[in-house]
């Protein structure tokens, strides 16, 4: 391996995910998505609409630019979340190429009911909320965006006025505030106290709990749906369990259904009630498919809740 | 908490080391021969550099600066950052900058000696940047088309331009030419550093020791 180059794509893997893609293009697109794979869904948003447990994010690792190799490597990626029972995919125009990259995604794929395709408008990327919300819209090639999100509540109060207005109108269907890495919690709360919104999405993990004080009671109360980021907190919860070598706890198999230390960070956050679902983001199939069986039964009980936090504390 | 605060360099990097490696090997493979013609202009413009020279010496990497700010900003680059484009425009400036000095023989030090000790940390930073640096991935177990030119990456464009610039230029003119390389240097760094790659303290390195020959040369020239 260079080490000046550590992630890199072999040539037989490549021909291996175009063999793959072009294996997968002559079945016909219900039979990818027919199997949602024991994967729980939860209500949200005060409506009998459900979404799958596990959804998926796009930062950094959707944003492959126009490199071919790349971008049948990731088609691979959402080829699989949807086989496991994935709804919920979350992009924004400050992730560079991600939303085209989703765009050649679902044009090789097709686009599956399951899809609930979230966005966000984002001041420096320039144009009204209008103007960003069609730019996006052909850059995903989808027909409407389910959610879109104010990102990072940049211009919230102009941004939410005109979301709303598509939303009455019906270009969009729901929409949402964002933050993350714990940032302006004050402010989020005032406007999920304040405004008409179904979703607000932050960060929540079992090291980053600040939410379960305040935002996420709130959010129960409000009938707001919340959708977990950064479950891994940016990745460095599993390579620091990777690098202590750490066994996962046998009473958390018993009792969750852990077989691994993905599926134990990520069923500690969605088996919290007022959690919608959480987007991690993975390069990889074999991540996704770990990613997505945590979607599955059992799910942690309280008190498994806290033992898991007091084990992640321990280490 | 602090929203400023808490931004981590990581959170600017908007792709995976995946990618960003992807990207310089698609450039390979996108321009090669190419490759050869602008290593040739390099090496051509050391020669000139060292013969005094040195208004040719400054237009010939001028088409190569256009040509990255083109070619990998604009077209590539951009795709992954919304900064790219930024620093696209920077590098177009780089080579106005390069066409102005020729043309007005602004800060040129018409007679550079290789053994003046400024000049010949000039000299081993532009053979750094024309000769190893293309061979740092092939023999660190990557393909030829992994291999960062001068002239077709914009790394070893900046690293050698720091160089020739040492050799060419003195006073507040040197100061301003090597502004844009220098600080894409640090953007490139402190990319590579979050990616991972060890080549960041390659490139922080080499600008500590252009600094040193910055400085030495400045204070030569007001004894």
């Amino acid at each position: 391996m260079n080490p000046l180059i550590k992630h890199r794509i072999t040539r037989r893997q490549s021909l291996t995910l175009i063999g793959a893609t072009l294996a997968a293009m002559t079945l016909p697109t219900a039979s990818l998505f027919a199997n949602t794979g024991g994967m729980r869904q939860k209500a949200f948003a005060g409506t009998d609409k459900k979404l799958p447990l596990i959804g998926m994010g796009t930062w950094r690792t959707f944003n492959v630019g126009s490199d071919p190799q790349l971008l049948d490597a990731r088609t691979e990626v959402v080829k699989a979340f949807f086989e496991h029972g994935g709804g919920l995919i979350d992009s924004s125009p400050m992730y560079g190429s991600a939303p085209d990259v989703m765009g050649y995604a679902l044009q090789q794929l097709g686009t599956p009911e399951s899809l609930f395709a979230a966005e966000k408008v984002w001041s420096p990327a320039g144009g009204s909320a209008r103007e960003q919300v069609a730019e996006l819209q052909e850059r995903w090639k989808v027909k409407h965006f389910d959610l879109v999100q104010v990102h990072n509540l940049t211009d919230w109060r102009e941004h939410l006025a005109a979301l709303q207005e598509m939303k009455a109108e019906g270009i969009i269907h729901h929409v949402g505030i964002t933050t993350s890495h714990g940032r302006r919690h004050s402010e989020i709360e005032q406007i999920m106290a304040s405004e008409d919104i179904d979703f607000v999405q932050l960060t929540y993990n079992i090291t980053h709990r600040e939410a379960e004080n305040r935002l996420l009671p709130l959010a129960e109360e409000r009938g707001i749906g919340v959708i977990a980021n950064r479950p891994y907190d940016g990745g460095s919860l599993i390579k620091n369990l990777k690098r202590r070598n750490a066994p996962l706890p046998e009473w958390a198999n018993e009792e969750c259904g852990c077989t691994t230390w993905a599926d134990f960070l990520l069923k500690f956050i969605v088996s919290h009630p007022a959690i919608t679902c959480a987007i991690p983001a993975t390069t990889q199939v074999e991540h996704l498919r770990e990613n997505m069986r945590a979607g599955h039964a059992p799910m942690p009980s309280p008190d498994a809740r806290q033992r898991m936090a007091a084990t992640i504390e321990s280490l | 908490m602090n929203a400023w605060t808490s931004y981590r360099l990581q959170d600017f990097i908007p792709f995976t080391a995946e990618v960003y490696f992807r990207l310089l090997e698609r450039m390979g493979e996108n321009f090669w021969p190419l490759h050869l013609l602008t290593l040739a202009l390099g090496a051509a413009t050391l020669v000139l550099a060292l013969k005094h020279r040195t208004r040719i010496a400054c237009l010939l990497p001028v088409p190569l600066w256009a040509f990255v700010a083109i070619a990998f900003f604009f077209q590539r680059y951009a795709e992954l950052n919304w900064a790219g484009g930024y620093v696209g425009y920077a590098f177009i400036a780089q080579a106005v900058l390069l066409v102005l000095v020729a043309l007005t023989g602004w800060g040129m030090d018409n007679a550079p000696r290789a053994t003046n000790p400024p000049v010949a940390i000039g000299i081993a930073i532009t053979l750094f940047g024309l000769i190893v640096m293309p061979l740092m991935a092939p023999l660190s177990d990557g393909s030829w088309y992994q291999a960062e030119v001068f002239g077709i990456h914009a790394d070893p464009t900046a690293v050698t331009t720091l160089g020739l610039v040492l050799i060419m230029l003195r006073g507040f003119a040197l100061w301003i030419a090597v502004i844009i390389p220098a600080l894409w240097l640090v953007v490139s760094g402190l990319t590579l550093q979050v990616l991972n790659a060890t080549a960041a303290a390659v490139l922080f390195g080499v600008l500590a020791i252009a600094l040193v020959g910055l400085v030495w040369k400045s204070i030569e020239a007001k004894r």
